[in-house]
């Protein structure tokens, strides 16, 4: 259905009011006719226009937005393997991570919400989707930062009292300054690994 | 009412309020497409209707306390 949501609503009215100017331009030849004209033309369009940006920045950070581009089905795919050694499957599945916020909890600054390069990258890979070819497999540009983990993990007990962290005083420090990665330490280093999707076994989430 | 004809002004406050309308309707459908591509529909394409239409209508509220 077509769900009316707030800058949907706000299009919609205006539309209706600006009509109303385009049939009949010569009522603006009144005080508020004009008043009329000021509100459609220009305080309506900037007010649908905001919301609409708001809208759509909301959308870019659920799960379904990343997803409905080809190249990332494999990704989506791999939330959802049986397999409690896959990092980003065991907090999906978990719910450590909302389920509908997913891969953007974890890319916190990928294209349009990383610097300027990275929104160019965001372009580019706009391009790439109808006019050129992914790379198989498509990478990070820069290495998965630590930082991407911490914003959760800082401070729980497991990760700051975890044997593993603790035996060696320099490792905590390592971690948190991004010099010792988690996922490339041979620690948590079991990602998405779309390669091995044809073998994996999938969850079947149950719906209530 | 200059006998079912309109003035200069109002013709182009009609041509600005199609082309908002033109501008809206591009963001409406842009907003009902959850996909990369539909912000680029709402921010280049709905962005430039919308600028091209309230700029058109400040131009002319300039001409018109002008003239």
């Amino acid at each position: 259905m077509f769900g009316l949501t707030t800058p949907v609503l706000v299009i919609l009215i205006a539309i209706i009011l600006i009509l109303v100017l385009v049939t009949r331009p010569s009522v603006t030849a009144t005080k508020g006719g004009k008043i009329l004209a000021f509100v459609v033309l220009l305080v309506f369009p900037v007010l649908a226009g905001g919301l609409g940006v708001t809208e759509h920045l909301s959308k870019s950070k659920t799960t379904n937005f990343c997803l409905s581009c080809h190249v990332m089905e494999d990704y989506g795919q791999s939330l959802r393997i049986a397999d409690k050694a896959f990092i980003p499957a065991v907090h999906y599945q978990n719910n450590l991570v909302p389920r509908d916020n997913a891969c953007f909890t974890c890319h916190t600054d990928y294209t349009m919400y990383g610097d300027m390069s990275a929104k160019l990258r965001g372009l580019k890979h706009v391009y790439v989707q109808y006019f050129g070819k992914p790379a198989q497999p498509i990478k990070l540009y820069t290495p998965y930062n630590n930082r991407e983990c911490l914003h959760c993990h800082l401070g729980s007990r497991s990760f700051e009292e975890g044997a593993t962290h603790t035996a060696d005083p320099k490792t905590l420090p390592m971690i948190k300054a991004n010099q010792l990665s988690c996922s490339s330490s041979d620690c948590h280093n079991m990602i998405h690994n779309v390669k091995g999707l044809k073998e994996a076994t999938f969850w079947k989430e149950v719906t209530q | 009412m200059n006998g079912g004809k309109i003035t200069a002004v109002e013709r182009r406050l009609r041509l600005s309020g199609i082309l908002v309308i033109a501008g809206l309707c591009v963001e409406m459908a842009s907003l009902r497409w959850s996909h990369p591509t539909a912000f680029l529909f709402f921010i280049l394409l709905g962005g430039a209707l919308l600028a091209a239409g309230i700029l058109l209508y400040l131009l002319t509220l300039v001409a018109a306390s002008e003239a």
